[in-house]
């Protein structure tokens, strides 16, 4: 048994607000406080040291064809940031478009222990499988696409039941190993390979005739109706463009009091005023985000430097082409699928749009009042690479700095936003909420993101430095299920991590039309699209991690 | 005894009675199979090639210099020869993504070079993809969307069911009128289709650059005074220029392979460049052909471990891409590398090239040397012999290889696995 002695412990699933404490651990749980008599086999004393439970990114693209599109891509941004064979750890590449081991080492490094590829699309899911598979030390999940694909839209134009439509949901969920549902620009990646250059929320499919508003509704219908955990992770029409955030309340609303989470919801709150016609909505979005509690976001937030965005919204990566820094992008259809596209990307404090950008993501950590429902990403890698968290942290902690840093930016950008009027600066508490607490709460990992008797043992060790960036970027010691695996923010031990699913019941008579439509249609076969349990790691995961749904009837 | 499969056993459970083809770069996955003695029969569908490679007569023998040993002396041997190479070429690549996984790996230790036997095609691609990046779909995209499919400098007949599988009549979009037009040879080796009609534009392959060029500048509103170019009239130009600007999907297919010109990623460039332009107006993509011999795999594999895509040496201070230096060819020639492993588990054909420095061969168990290599270890192949994982020349879909004919043989990465763990012994 390993007692983690006198750490000032922060674990807000269970309201415990830097309560100085001891954690004992056994079999890689943490277990309750034996009895005097109990063998305790190493003793660490946390004397001063901020303890938290592994963090949890529930928002960033570690692996799936288009990273890899993006890794091809940028040879000249890996050659800033070779890394070498070290120990057990394997040679790749950093930065922007990170090999998958160094994925995994880095982020261990700064004390996460579970990551969440949001975007894999059913048909590329035994490759995202295989690629999350060489990523090491943390746990993994996918979110599944859906939304653009041509079997679902054939089914809402045609007008099918609900509960067609939820097995169809739950069948993807299932066959490609997803953990949620994520829809992206819904309908609009179908709408781009009918040549359509955007989709409003209420604008008819070019073929289909159906709206995003109703693929989002019946999306997260059926999320909620099959008992997945976490809502429909919704990336919302219009990324990008001027005025988007009518758009991202209007598509609040349409979830209609269902659960729904709006993704990078920084790159859609951008309103027209002003000379250049790009101004912040932040306030307005904060706003609605504070009063709707079925509604959660992360806020995808923008930090300066060379980076890449990748995405699924094939139909606004290719609009966003001509700003593309180095000059080269690829856009991809995708199998009746979905799609990709791959923009390299340098945002630059100089620059107007982009300083906006940054002061709007601020802005909006600021203004939501309940951490539970705001999450802390860069979108990795669209906003920024996700080594740039402990910047970021201390960004929300440090009014002063984050002032110092305003008073570095294009100077009409600063004077246009809001930002030196928030004083608010994120508690440890508020922080270990969003990072840990509530990305676990919200994914349904009940023993994960707390400190409780019978959580997994993923634990993180901080000194507690004024300097938060220092103090997040290296955290003292990182455990995972029990084992040390970072000491100092250096890995000391790799490990491999397990694959997070959902299991939904669901009407397995949706193979009959959706073998029919695949015999007809497309070129492989529906049973060969199902990636099965027993793939899971022989693809290299340690083990599959089921969780059980329990539906709601429709 | 060196042998323990039960530690390497992938257990991949398909419930289809198909099986996938790993044999060309379209990964056909309709395939069925009956046992034959040893072997499998192809049921249906399959083309010559499938026919071919999927018969393995040969139970296969470890040899040193051309003579019988056992597979363990045979894998000590190897490790022996690596253990005294400073930089080995670990080359041909033709396996599974689980063989690619344990060729990266022994690179790794070895401090190796990694490159593909069809290297030099994959890096035109890779070359005019990396300079402007490109616009492409997949195949199911073409099945279900393509009204105009142009064809340049190939005719696809290296991929026999490439028209069966990606322009068969049947579009969920309703019926298509389909027209396929061959920049290049004539287009005698094309299938009649209902409702595709075929056409030709005769043109030298290695200029199939300027006629892109040419076209990209009027698309831009640039007059042309020349009356043909690259040997095409200019009004033959215009009116291709028409259907392409009038195509609802359009998709310009090259197979690298085949543009084996000097110079030939320009072309890629140029095509990739005329498909980009097209879709300020309408949707068109490009579809790269290739992928055999588990190419696609094998670049996916080291792009999303070390981030480049093959041609890649394990040094001190990390991952080195060198795209131009580590060709195999040239690695060989120059001697810059001094001991070469040749993985070919598809294809008998696909033997090593000629080396002056010592080789170790995993190949199919009925490959066929000229000049014995120094040791020659049969391996089981992927996909009728072993189970495994192949993507398809698109990339996106990766598919999962059964075993309707396994074997006693041991896999790439079984082999590869004993070798990197016997250079310890070796090296100690």
């Amino acid at each position: 048994m390993l007692r983690l002695k006198n750490g000032r412990i922060y674990d807000p699933a269970h309201g415990v607000d830097g309560v100085v404490r001891d954690l004992y651990i056994e079999d890689g749980r943490i277990v309750a406080a034996p009895g005097p008599d109990a063998r305790i086999d190493r003793d660490i004393d946390l004397a001063g040291r901020v303890v938290m439970g592994g963090a949890i990114d529930l928002h960033t693209h570690i692996g799936g064809g288009k990273l890899n599109i993006a890794r091809a891509l940028l040879p000249e941004d890996h050659r800033q940031d070779p890394v070498p064979t070290s120990g057990g750890m394997h040679a790749g590449c950093g930065h922007a478009a990170p090999s998958t081991w160094t994925t995994g080492y880095r982020y261990a490094e700064m004390g996460y222990t579970a990551c969440f590829e949001p975007a894999m699309q059913p048909t590329n899911a035994r490759h995202t499988h295989l690629e999350m598979g060489d990523i090491p030390m943390v746990d993994k999940g996918a979110y599944a696409m859906l939304g653009s694909d041509d079997f679902f839209l054939r089914m809402l134009a045609s007008g099918a039941d609900q509960r067609l439509i939820n097995d169809y949901v739950g069948w993807t969920l299932d066959a490609s190993q997803a953990m949620a549902i994520k829809v992206v620009n819904p309908g609009g990646i179908s709408a781009f390979k009918f040549n359509a250059r955007s989709l409003d929320l209420d604008e008819a499919h070019p073929y289909y005739r159906v709206t995003p508003r109703q693929v989002v509704q019946a999306l997260a219908r059926a999320v909620h109706d099959l008992g997945v955990a976490h809502p429909l992770h919704v990336h919302a029409s219009n990324l990008g463009v001027p005025g988007n955030a009518d758009t991202t309340l209007a598509t609040m609303a349409a979830a209609e009091g269902l659960p729904i989470h709006l993704t990078h919801i920084q790159f859609h709150s951008y309103g027209t005023e002003g000379e250049r016609k790009f101004s912040s909505e932040a306030e307005r979005i904060a706003d609605a985000l504070n009063r709707m509690s079925n509604v959660s976001a992360d806020v995808g937030q923008v930090l300066f430097g060379q980076t890449v965005t990748v995405s699924g919204d094939s139909m606004k990566q290719y609009g966003n082409h001509r700003h593309a820094s180095p000059d080269k992008w690829v856009v991809m259809d995708i199998e009746c699928d979905a799609g990709c596209g791959v923009v390299p990307f340098k945002y630059r404090d100089k620059n107007f749009v982009n300083a906006l950008q940054w002061a709007i993501g601020l802005e909006l950590f600021l203004r939501v009042n309940d951490p539970w429902r705001i999450f802390l990403t860069t979108d990795h890698p669209n906003g920024a690479p996700f080594t740039s968290y402990p910047h970021l942290i201390r960004l929300l902690m440090d009014k002063r700095f984050r002032d110092s840093k305003l008073d570095e930016i294009n100077a009409e950008a600063a004077a246009h936003s809001q930002l030196r009027s928030l004083d608010r600066e994120y508690s440890l508490y508020e922080i270990a909420i969003m990072t840990r607490a509530a990305p676990a709460r919200s994914l349904g990992l009940t023993d994960r993101g707390h400190l409780g008797e019978g959580a997994a043992a993923d634990i993180v060790v901080y000194c507690d430095d004024a300097d938060r960036e220092a103090m997040f970027a290296k955290p003292e010691y990182v455990f995972k299920d029990g084992q040390l695996i970072v000491r100092d923010g250096q890995v000391v031990n790799v490990v491999n991590g397990a694959l997070h699913v959902v299991k939904p019941e669901y009407d397995k008579g949706i193979e009959k039309p959706l073998k029919d439509y695949f015999d007809r249609y497309m070129t492989v076969r529906m049973e060969h699209v199902r990636v099965s349990d027993d793939e899971i790691c022989t693809c290299g995961a340690s083990k599959l991690i089921p969780h059980v749904c329990k539906g709601r009837a429709a | 005894m060196l042998w323990h499969f039960g530690l390497f056993e992938s257990s991949i459970s398909v419930s289809s009675p198909s099986v996938c083809c790993p044999f060309c770069g379209l990964l056909c996955d309709d395939l069925e199979v009956s046992r034959e003695g040893e072997g499998v029969r192809l049921e249906r569908p399959a083309c010559p090639r499938a026919s071919r490679l999927f018969s393995i007569p040969d139970p296969g023998q470890a040899m040193i210099a051309g003579l019988p040993i056992s597979l363990d002396e045979a894998c000590r041997s190897a490790a022996i020869i690596l253990s005294g190479s400073h930089r080995p070429l670990i080359g041909g690549l033709g396996c599974d993504v689980t063989g690619h996984r344990a060729a990266l790996s022994l690179a790794e230790k070895l401090g190796g070079v990694v490159d593909h036997m069809h290297g030099r095609a994959q890096f035109r691609n890779v070359r005019a993809f990396q300079d402007g990046g490109w616009v492409t779909t997949t195949l199911s995209e073409v099945r279900n969307r393509a009204d105009l499919i142009v064809l340049a400098g190939t005719d696809a007949s290296r991929y026999p069911r490439f028209f069966e599988r990606c322009l068969a009549p049947a579009s969920q979009f309703g019926e298509l009128t389909r027209k396929v037009v061959v920049l290049g040879g004539p287009a005698l080796s094309i299938p009649v289709m209902e409702g595709v009609s075929v056409s030709s534009i005769p043109i030298d392959a290695g200029r199939l650059g300027e006629l892109f060029a040419v076209m990209r500048a009027r698309l831009a509103g640039i007059p042309t005074r020349a009356a043909d170019v690259a040997g095409v009239p200019i009004g033959q130009i215009e009116a291709l220029l028409a259907d392409m600007r009038a195509a609802r999907y359009g998709v310009l297919v090259w197979n690298a392979v085949e543009l084996d010109f000097p110079q030939a990623d320009l072309t890629i460039q140029s095509a990739v460049n005329l498909v980009k332009d097209l879709n300020q107006a309408t949707r068109w993509s490009g579809l790269p052909l290739g992928g055999d011999d588990g190419g696609t795999s094998a670049a996916q594999t080291c792009t999303w471990q070390t981030g480049y895509p093959l041609r890649t040496a394990y040094e001190i201070a990390g991952p080195r891409y060198e795209p131009l230096l580590f060709d195999s060819d040239r690695l060989l020639k120059t001697g810059e590398v001094d001991a070469l492993v040749w993985i070919s588990a598809f294809d008998p054909e696909r033997t090593p090239p000629a080396a002056d420095c010592p080789t170790v061969v995993l190949g199919r168990a009925d490959m066929r040397f000229a000049r014995a290599p120094d040791v020659f270890i049969p391996v089981a192949v992927p996909g009728v012999q072993h189970a495994g994982f192949l993507h398809r020349m698109d990339a996106v879909v990766a598919l999962p290889l059964t075993a309707p004919a396994p074997s006693s043989l041991p896999s790439v990465a079984q082999v590869l696995a004993i070798i990197q763990r016997e250079t310890n012994h070796a090296a100690a």
